[in-house]
C-alpha cells in the first residue's frame, strides 16, 4: 500500500532536477527559500519538518502546509575539449520544466508534545541529452534520471520554554532510470559504431533512516538551530533492456547480435547510499523587524562512492560507474524583514560546494560549485501564503586532465536554474 | 601531390587544429623530422598508404604544433598502398586479404630529404647504416640523395625538433617470426651502442630538441596473442574440452602450454590440421617453428625489450630528450584497455580498435594515441603546451564509410594466402613500383622547409 502510494506520488514527479550541491534539493519550502534555506535557527513553518525538526517543540497550532518547488532551467550544455570529444563537440540538455510538491502537517499534543508528518523531496537528479544518439557522450549517458521522496512521521518536545527538539523517522522512496548507447569496434572499418541501446530501470523501492533537530532561542534576538538527517541506502531492483542498434554490415550486426541478449528483460540489481546531512544556524535580530540567518550545512557525499550494476543472472558483466564524491559544506545567509504584522520580505545567498572530484565530471552526472541568490515574500493573514524565487548558477565545470581509472571525457559543463517556490499554509 | 580526398581531410583537421594556435614558444617545429621504422611512416594494415601517412604520428605532432602541414614531408604512397593495405573480407568466414592492386609513391620527386624518415623493417642498425634496398629506395631515395643513410638524411634537414621511435623491429623480428637469436633479436650490447651512436649523432650534430620513445613489449600485441595456444572448435570458436580441460596444440618442441604464443602467421597450418591432434581431426604434426613463440622465447624478448628500454632511458638522460613510455601505453592496452568517452579500447585483434589487420601496426585511433602521448612528453619535458590530438575523427571516421558489401565471400582461410604471403613479409619489403627519381638536389641538406 505505502509503495503503491510511493509510485502515485513518483509518477507526479516525472523529473527531478539537481539544483543543490551533488543531487540534492534544499527548497522545500518557499519561506525558507527566499532566505536561500538559511532557516534552521528559525524553523518556524511547518517546512520545519525538513529543515530542523527542533522547531516542532514550538507549534502551537496545528497547521497544514502545501508547497510547490518549480524548477525552470535555463541553461544545461556542453562544450568539448580535446583530446576527446574534442572542441568541435557540443552537448545539449533538455531543459528541467518541473513542479515538486511538498506537503506538511505539524499539531500539538500537549503544551509540550507535538507531531507531524512531511512528505518532501531532498533529493533528485535528471540529465538527459539532447540528440541522444549523436551526442559525443552517449556512450556514457544519455538520460540519468533518480527520484525521491521522503515520508517523515516527527515528535516534537519542548524541553524548556526555549529548547525544542525533535526527533522523527525517514521512509525514503526513490526509482532510477540510466540510459546511454553501447559502443564497438566495427571490424569492417576498424571505427566506432553504436550497437545498442541501454536502458536500465530500477523500480520504486524505499530505504529509513532518522533525522533529529534542536531549536534554542536563547533570547527574542538569537537563536541557534541544529538539524541531522540521517544516511539512507536504497536497494533497488529492476531490470535492464539492450536495443541493438543495426549499423548495415550483416556480419557485424550478426555477430554483435550473437553475444548480446537484446530485447529481453534483463534483472539487475543496485544501490544508491544517500548522504547524511547536518545543519547549524545561527539567526540574529538585528533589529525588532529585521532578521539575520546564517547557516553551515555539511553533506556526507563520501557515501556516494559508486554506482554498482549487478546482473545476478549473469546476464552481462557486473558494472560499476565510480563517483568517488567527497564530503561538502555548503553556507547559507539569509535576511528577514517583516514590514508589517503581514508582510515580511526575505533575501538570501547560498554558496554551495560539489562533492564531485575532476576525475568523475562526465555527462552522466556533471556538478558544479553553485552560486544562488533568493528573494521571497510571505503575506499572512487568516492563511499564509508565502513566495520565493531563486536563480541558481552553477559555475563552469571543466575536465581536462586524464585519471588512471576515468575514461577521457573532455569539456566545459554549464548550467543555471530558475527556482520558483509557493507554500500555502493553513 | 595529395589526392583530393587528402586533402579535403586535412584541410580539415588543419583547420581544427588552427584554433588551437601554434604553441612553439620553446619548441621549434620549424624543421621537424621523425626517425623511426614502420610506426614512424604510418604503415597500417599491411601497407604504407597516403590516408595513413597522412595521420602518422609524426604528421600530428607536427599539425598540432605549428597548426597545419606545411613543411613536413613525407614519402607518400597512393592507394591501395604499397603493398596494399589488407581488408576485412568476411567474419564468417574470416577471411583478410590485400585490397587488388598496388599503391604508387606520389611525393618522389621532392627535392630534399623527407621530414618522415620513418622506414618500415628499419632496425637501430638500419638507421645508422643502410642506405637502399626495398623500401629504403622509396624513402632514402639513393643514389640520388649521395647514398646517405637515415640518419645522415635527418640531419641534413638541419633539424630544429627531432622524434625518435626506433628499435621496435630489434625485438619484433623474433617475436613476428618466432626465432628468437642473435640475427632476429638484437643482441643488448649492440642495441646499447648503436643506440646511443645514434642520439648522440643528433646531439652532436644538430641544435635539436629531441623526444625518444620507448620500445613497447612487442609479445603483446595482437600478431603474437591472438591465436590460443589450444584448439579451438571452428564453429563456435570455443577451445574443445577434453577430460574437462582444454588440448593445447603440437608444437615444434613437443605440447604446447599456457605461455606460449602462436602467431598469426599459423593460420594456413591450422587450417590443414597441423598442430592438431590425431584424434581431433587434426595431422598431428607440429607447427614449424616460425609461428610460434614459446614462454622461454617470450621471456627473452621481454627481457631484451627491458634492456633496450634502460639504453634509451640512459641516452634520453645524457642529451635530455623527452622519452614517451609507449612500453606502459601498450602494456595497459593488453592488461587493461583504455576508456575513451565510454568506448573500450584493447589490444584485441579487429575488435580492440587499436590495431590494424596485421595485427602489428595501429590504426588511425591508435596512432593519434601514440601522438598524444608524444605531446604530453614533450609538453612536460620543455614546458609548452602543445594541444592534443582530437581523437573524434580517427574514432568515428575521416571519411564516409566505403559500402558494407564487401562481407559475404566465403570458403577462403582466415588470412588469404595473399594476406598471409604479406604478413610474412612484414619485414622484408618489395621493391616499389618505379618511382620517377627525385630531381637534381641542390645544396643538399641546406633546404629548411
Amino acid at each position: 500500500m505505502l509503495r503503491a502510494l510511493g509510485a502515485l506520488v513518483l509518477g507526479a514527479l516525472v523529473a527531478q532536477p539537481m539544483l543543490a550541491a551533488g543531487f540534492g534539493l534544499f527548497e522545500q519550502g518557499a519561506k525558507a527559500q527566499g532566505m536561500a534555506g538559511a532557516f534552521t535557527a528559525q524553523a518556524d513553518d511547518p517546512s520545519l519538518l525538513f529543515h530542523n525538526a527542533g522547531g516542532l517543540g514550538f507549534v502551537t497550532k496545528t497547521d497544514t502546509a502545501v508547497s510547490l518547488t518549480y524548477f525552470k532551467g535555463t541553461t544545461a550544455t556542453f562544450r568539448g575539449a580535446a583530446p576527446f570529444p574534442g572542441s568541435s563537440a557540443r552537448g545539449e540538455q533538455n531543459l528541467i520544466n518541473q513542479p515538486t510538491p511538498q506537503l506538511y502537517f505539524v499539531s500539538p499534543i500537549n503544551q509540550t508534545w507535538k507531531w507531524g508528518i512531511g512528505v518532501d523531496t531532498p533529493f533528485g537528479l535528471t540529465t538527459d541529452w539532447k540528440n541522444p544518439n549523436s551526442f559525443a557522450g552517449r556512450f556514457l549517458s544519455t538520460k540519468a534520471a533518480i527520484r525521491a521522496f521522503d515520508v517523515n512521521p516527527t515528535i516534537g518536545w519542548q524541553a524548556t520554554p526555549t529548547l525544542g527538539i525533535g526527533f522523527g523517522a525517514i521512509a525514503r522512496f526513490s526509482d532510477l532510470e540510466l540510459k546511454r548507447n553501447q559502443a564497438a569496434i566495427n571490424p569492417f572499418t576498424l571505427r566506432v559504431a553504436d550497437v545498442a541501446h541501454v536502458d536500465l530501470k530500477a523500480d520504486l523501492k524505499e530505504g529509513y533512516g532518522w533525522n533529529v533537530g534542536l531549536l534554542e532561542k536563547f533570547s527574542d534576538r538569537f537563536s541557534v538551530g541544529l538539524s541531522y538527517r540521517s544516511k539512507i541506502k536504497v536497494n533497488y531492483t529492476g531490470d535492464a533492456r539492450l536495443n541493438q542498434i543495426v549499423t548495415g554490415f550483416p556480419q557485424f550486426d550478426a555477430a554483435v547480435a550473437a553475444q548480446t541478449p537484446f530485447g529481453k528483460n534483463l534483472p539487475v540489481k543496485t544501490s544508491i547510499d544517500f548522504p547524511d546531512m547536518a545543519s547549524l544556524g545561527l539567526a540574529f535580530g538585528l533589529t525588532p523587524n529585521l532578521l539575520l540567518e546564517t547557516d553551515a550545512n555539511w553533506t556526507g557525499w563520501s557515501s556516494f562512492n559508486t554506482i554498482n550494476i549487478d546482473f545476478p543472472r549473469g546476464d552481462l558483466p557486473n558494472a560499476t560507474i565510480p563517483a568517488r564524491w567527497k564530503n561538502v559544506y555548503n553556507y547559507r545567509a539569509g535576511l528577514r524583514w517583516t514590514a508589517s504584522p503581514s508582510s515580511q520580505w526575505r533575501i538570501g545567498y547560498v554558496y554551495d560546494q560539489t562533492p564531485q572530484p575532476e576525475e568523475a565530471v562526465n555527462p552522466l552526472l556533471p556538478d558544479a560549485d553553485r552560486n544562488g541568490f533568493a528573494i521571497g515574500y510571505g503575506w499572512t493573514g487568516t492563511h499564509k501564503l508565502d513566495l520565493a524565487l531563486s536563480y541558481i548558477d552553477f559555475k563552469s565545470r571543466t575536465r581536462l586532465r586524464s585519471f588512471p581509472d576515468d575514461g577521457d571525457f573532455f569539456g566545459t559543463y554549464k548550467t543555471r536554474a530558475l527556482i520558483l517556490g509557493a507554500m500555502f499554509t493553513w | 601531390m595529395l589526392r583530393p580526398t587528402i586533402k579535403t581531410v586535412l584541410i580539415g583537421l588543419g583547420l581544427a587544429a588552427a584554433s588551437a594556435a601554434a604553441a612553439f614558444a620553446q619548441v621549434d617545429f620549424s624543421r621537424y623530422v621523425a626517425i623511426g621504422d614502420s610506426l614512424t611512416a604510418g604503415f597500417t594494415s599491411g601497407g604504407l598508404v597516403e590516408t595513413s601517412q597522412a595521420n602518422s604520428y609524426p604528421a600530428l605532432i607536427h599539425r598540432q604544433a605549428t597548426g597545419g602541414d606545411t613543411g613536413f614531408e613525407q614519402p607518400l604512397v597512393t592507394p591501395p598502398g604499397l603493398p596494399a593495405v589488407f581488408q576485412l573480407v568476411s567474419l564468417s568466414p574470416l577471411t583478410i586479404r590485400p585490397t587488388p592492386g598496388q599503391g604508387q609513391p606520389a611525393n618522389a620527386t621532392l627535392p630534399r630529404p623527407y621530414n618522415n624518415l620513418g622506414i618500415p623493417g628499419a632496425t637501430v642498425h638500419d638507421i645508422l647504416n643502410t642506405t637502399s634496398g626495398g623500401i629504403y629506395d622509396l624513402i632514402l631515395r639513393n643514389p640520388a640523395f649521395h647514398n646517405t643513410t637515415d640518419i645522415q638524411q635527418a640531419l641534413s634537414l638541419q633539424p630544429t625538433f627531432v622524434t625518435v621511435w626506433i628499435g621496435n623491429n630489434d625485438a619484433l623480428n623474433a617475436a613476428t617470426s618466432g626465432i628468437v637469436d642473435d640475427q632476429h633479436l638484437t643482441p643488448a650490447a649492440q642495441f646499447d651502442a648503436e643506440y646511443k651512436a645514434l642520439l648522440g649523432a643528433i646531439a652532436q650534430n644538430s641544435s635539436a630538441k629531441i623526444a625518444v620513445a620507448l620500445i613497447p613489449d612487442v609479445t603483446t600485441i595482437p600478431f603474437v596473442t591472438t591465436i590460443p595456444p589450444v584448439v579451438v572448435n571452428p564453429a563456435t570458436n570455443k577451445p574443445v574440452i577434453v577430460g574437462g580441460n582444454p588440448v593445447f596444440l603440437i608444437g615444434p618442441k613437443g605440447q604446447l602450454g599456457p605461455g606460449d604464443h602462436v602467431l598469426l602467421t599459423a593460420q594456413a597450418e591450422l587450417a590443414q590440421g597441423i598442430g592438431i591432434p590425431v584424434q581431433l581431426g587434426g595431422k598431428g604434426t607440429p607447427l614449424t617453428d616460425n609461428v610460434v613463440l614459446d614462454a622461454g622465447e617470450t621471456a627473452t624478448i621481454t627481457a631484451r625489450i627491458a634492456a633496450y628500454n634502460s639504453t634509451i632511458r640512459a641516452a634520453a638522460g645524457t642529451v635530455g630528450a623527452a622519452v614517451v613510455d609507449t612500453n606502459a601505453l601498450l602494456h595497459q592496452l593488453a592488461i587493461s584497455g583504455i576508456d575513451i568517452g565510454g568506448i573500450e579500447f584493447t589490444s584485441a585483434f579487429l575488435t580492440g580498435g587499436v590495431f590494424s589487420y596485421d595485427g602489428v601496426h595501429p590504426t588511425a585511433f591508435g596512432y593519434a594515441y601514440v601522438a598524444n602521448a608524444f605531446i604530453a612528453a614533450i609538453n612536460a619535458k620543455f614546458a609548452v603546451k602543445i594541444p592534443p590530438v582530437s581523437y573524434s575523427p580517427y574514432i568515428f571516421g575521416l571519411t564516409p564509410l566505403p559500402s558494407p558489401a564487401i562481407a559475404g565471400i566465403a570458403s577462403v582461410p582466415a588470412f588469404s594466402s595473399a594476406a598471409l604471403d604479406s604478413l610474412g613479409r612484414l619485414f622484408s619489403w618489395p621493391q616499389p613500383a618505379a618511382a620517377p627519381p627525385p630531381p637534381p638536389q641542390k645544396n643538399h641538406g641546406r633546404h629548411r622547409h
